[in-house]
C-alpha cells in the first residue's frame, strides 16, 4: 500500500462531489417555471398589501394595534437581549397621507412586480417594500408572509420576467432599436437558459425543504401527531375553521391516518421530493394537504401560496410542454441526480 | 457582416446564450446570436489562448464565490429552525448557537429566522381577545376579536387573530415574585422584561380601541377557547362555538415555578373591567368561567 493508493480514491471522490455540486447549481436553466411563479406569488403578494388597506391605519402608524414605538421596541432589546436586525422605516411614519402613499407605491411597485414590468426592478423593490411591513407588522404576521417573501426574494435572483410579462413585449417590441446595447439586456432578459434561474430555482427547492423538515420535526415532538389525533384538534378549532369537518370525529381511523401521513410527508418531503419516481407524489400531497388548510382551516392564502411555492419542483420543458410551446430547442443539462 | 470588435461584441461573445433575443412568446430569434458569433470569428484576438485560459479560472473564481454565498445562505435558512428545536430548559445548542451567531442578524433582516412549527407540538386551544366598551352610563358592549363578522375578508381576520395570539403567547404574569429576586435577580430580571413587554403590547391594543371609540373606557383580557377532544365530542357534539368552551385567563400573579392555576394568595387581576357606576353587576363575560390556562 502506498500513498497514491488512498490519496486516489479521495481525490477521485471530491472530484466527483465537485463536479455534482457544478451541475446541481450552475447548469443553466429556462426561467420559464420561475416567470409563472412570478406572475401568482405578485398576485398573492398584491392581495396582501390591498387587504392591508383596507384597514391600514389599524397596522400601522401611531394608532395602530401594535403602535409604532412598541413595534420598535420589540426589535430594539428594549424589553431583553440584543436589537434585532429586522429594522423597518415604517417605524417612524406617523402621517396617515405619508403612510397611504407608502402603500400605493407598494401596491403598484407589487402589480408592477406581478405583471413582469421593469422586473429588474421592480422585484428588488417589491421584496424590501415587503421586509418593511414585515419588520413593522410584528405580531400580525403568519405563514402566508414567510412563503410570499420567500418567493419574491428567490425570484428576484432570476430573471423571472423574461416571459409571461410587459418586459418580454418590451423586448420583443425594441429590440431593433436597442439591442446592442447591454443595459437592454439586463433590463430586459431573455428566457435563454441561465445559471442565475438554476440558482434561483435551487435555492427556493432547499428552502421548502427545509421548511418542510422543521415544520415535521416539531410535529414529532408533539403527542398528538403520533397518537393521531391532531387532525381532529385542528378541524375541530373553531377560529380556524372554514368548512365543517367535525363529522371526522366519528371516524378515528381516518383522522389518525391524515395525521400520521401528514407528519411523515413534512419529515420526508426533503429527500422524496428529489427523485423521478416520487416527486409526482409528493407535490399530489402537497396540493392535498395544503388544499385541505385553504378550504377547511380558513388560510386560504396560505394553503394556496404553499401549492404555488410547491411547484417550483416543476420542470420548465415540462411546463412549456403543457403551455403548448416547444420554444428553443430544450437544453438536455439535467443528470440524473439533478432534475 | 465584418463589424470591428468593440466591448459590445466582446461581452456578446462571453455570453452567447444570453446574448440571444426572444420575443415574448418564447420562439428563438438567432440575430443577436448570430451577429455576435460572426463579430467573435472576425476577431482572433478574443480567441486568443491567453484569454481562453483566463476565462475557465474566472469562471471557477465565479462558480467558487457563488458556492461560498450560497453555502452561507442556507446556513442562514437551515440553522434558526435547528435552534428553535434544540432550545431546552437550560438555553440553546452552544455549538447550533456558534454556528448561527454570525449569520443572525442576516437571516432577521431577511425575515429567514423562522421555527416552522405550524401546529407543533401540538394543534392547542385559540386565544381570543375580549374586549368592553363603556361608557359609563350603561352595560359596556362587549365582544371578541377575531370576529369574522366584523373582520373580512378571511386575511384582515387572519391578521387580528395572529394579534390576540400574540398577546397570549407574550404573556409574562405580574411579578417577579419577591422570592426570585432573592434567589436569582437576573430571572427576576428577565421576568421583569418580559412583563413589561405584555404590558405595552396590551396598552397599545387598548390604546388602538380608545382611539377607535373616542370618550369610551375599555379594557381587554385574554380568552382561551378550548377544542373538546373527539371521544367529549362523540358523546356530546356541542358546537364548537358554545359559551361552556371559553375561559377567561386571568392576569394574576404565579408562583415562579408553579403550573399555571398555582396563584400567590391576593393580588387583585389587573384587568379588571371599570365597573363604577355599571347597574346590574358585572358584564356577562367576566361570568364565563373564569380559569388559568392549562399548559
Amino acid at each position: 500500500m502506498n500513498v497514491a493508493s488512498i490519496t486516489a480514491p479521495v481525490r477521485d471522490w471530491a472530484s466527483e462531489a465537485i463536479g455534482a455540486w457544478d451541475r446541481f447549481w450552475f447548469t443553466p436553466r429556462r426561467p420559464t417555471t420561475l416567470c409563472a411563479l412570478r406572475i401568482a406569488t405578485g398576485l398573492m403578494l398584491l392581495y396582501t398589501h390591498v387587504v392591508l388597506a383596507s384597514d391600514l391605519l389599524s397596522f400601522l402608524g401611531p394608532n395602530a394595534w401594535i403602535d409604532n414605538e412598541v413595534s420598535r421596541q420589540l426589535h430594539s432589546g428594549a424589553f431583553g437581549g440584543a436589537g434585532d436586525w429586522g429594522q423597518s422605516y415604517l417605524w417612524y411614519i406617523s402621517s396617515p397621507a405619508a403612510l397611504w402613499t407608502h402603500q400605493i407605491v407598494t401596491i403598484l411597485v407589487t402589480l408592477a412586480f406581478a405583471a413582469g414590468f421593469l422586473t429588474r426592478i421592480s422585484a428588488p423593490a417589491a421584496w424590501f417594500l415587503q421586509l418593511m411591513y414585515l419588520h413593522r407588522l410584528t405580531g400580525a404576521l403568519f405563514g402566508l408572509d414567510q412563503i410570499v417573501t420567500y418567493a419574491v426574494m428567490y425570484l428576484m435572483i432570476a430573471p423571472c420576467g423574461s416571459r409571461f410579462s410587459v418586459d418580454a413585449w418590451l423586448r420583443d417590441h425594441f429590440h431593433d432599436r436597442f439591442g446592442d446595447r447591454r443595459w437592454f439586456h439586463w433590463l430586459l432578459p431573455s428566457p435563454a437558459p441561465s445559471v442565475a434561474a438554476n440558482v434561483a430555482t435551487r435555492l427556493f427547492q432547499l428552502h421548502l425543504c427545509v421548511m418542510y423538515l422543521f415544520g415535521g420535526l416539531a410535529k414529532a415532538r408533539g403527542q398528538m401527531w403520533w397518537d393521531g389525533t391532531a387532525m381532529w384538534f385542528a378541524v375541530g378549532n373553531y377560529e380556524y375553521q372554514s368548512l365543517d369537518l367535525t363529522w371526522i370525529a366519528s371516524y378515528p381511523r381516518l383522522f389518525s391516518i391524515l395525521t400520521h401521513v401528514t407528519l411523515f410527508w413534512e419529515i420526508f418531503y426533503c429527500a422524496l421530493v428529489w427523485p423521478r419516481l416520487t416527486r409526482p407524489v409528493i407535490l399530489a400531497m402537497a396540493v392535498a394537504v395544503h388544499g385541505g388548510i385553504a378550504l377547511f382551516l380558513g388560510m386560504i392564502t396560505f394553503g394556496t401560496m404553499m401549492i404555488i411555492a410547491n411547484m417550483i419542483f416543476l420542470k420548465p420543458e415540462w411546463l412549456e410542454r403543457w403551455l403548448g410551446r416547444g420554444g428553443d430547442e430544450p437544453q438536455r443539462v439535467e443528470h440524473a441526480a439533478a432534475s | 457582416m465584418t463589424a470591428e470588435p468593440t466591448t459590445r461584441s466582446k461581452t456578446l461573445k462571453r455570453r452567447p446564450v444570453a446574448a440571444r433575443s426572444t420575443s415574448s412568446d418564447g420562439s428563438a430569434d438567432q440575430r443577436a446570436s448570430s451577429s455576435s458569433q460572426t463579430r467573435a470569428s472576425d476577431s482572433p484576438e478574443l480567441d486568443s489562448p491567453e484569454l481562453n485560459e483566463r476565462r475557465p479560472r474566472f469562471r471557477r473564481l465565479v462558480r467558487l464565490g457563488l458556492s461560498v454565498l450560497i453555502v452561507g445562505h442556507l446556513l442562514a435558512v437551515f440553522l434558526p429552525p435547528l435552534a428553535f428545536q434544540t432550545r431546552g430548559p437550560l438555553g440553546s445548542s452552544p455549538s447550533v448557537e456558534t454556528l448561527l451567531a454570525p449569520l443572525r442578524g442576516y437571516g432577521q433582516f431577511l425575515y429567514i429566522d423562522r421555527g416552522y412549527a405550524f401546529f407543533a407540538p401540538d394543534p392547542g386551544p385559540s386565544h381570543l381577545i375580549g374586549v368592553a366598551i363603556s361608557d359609563g352610563s350603561g352595560e359596556p358592549r362587549e365582544h371578541m376579536f377575531p370576529d369574522l363578522e366584523r373582520q373580512w375578508p378571511r386575511l384582515l381576520y387572519h391578521r387580528h387573530f395572529m394579534l390576540s395570539e400574540f398577546l397570549h403567547e407574550i404573556h409574562q404574569p405580574p411579578g417577579p415574585p419577591p422570592e426570585l429576586e432573592e434567589a436569582s435577580p437576573e430571572e427576576a430580571e428577565a421576568w421583569a422584561r418580559a412583563r413589561a413587554r405584555f404590558r405595552r403590547v396590551h396598552d397599545s391594543m387598548v390604546e388602538h380601541l380608545e382611539y377607535k371609540h373616542p370618550g369610551k373606557q375599555v379594557a381587554i383580557r385574554r380568552i382561551e377557547h378550548a377544542i373538546p377532544n373527539f371521544l367529549e365530542y362523540m358523546e356530546d357534539p356541542i358546537p364548537l362555538d358554545d359559551p361552556r368552551l371559553y375561559n377567561v385567563l386571568l392576569d394574576r400573579p404565579r408562583r415562579p415555578e408553579g403550573p399555571p392555576g398555582d396563584e400567590l394568595p391576593g393580588g387583585p387581576p389587573t384587568d379588571e373591567l371599570p365597573t363604577d357606576g355599571l347597574p346590574g353587576g358585572p358584564p356577562e363575560m367576566l361570568r364565563l368561567r373564569e380559569e388559568v390556562a392549562a399548559p
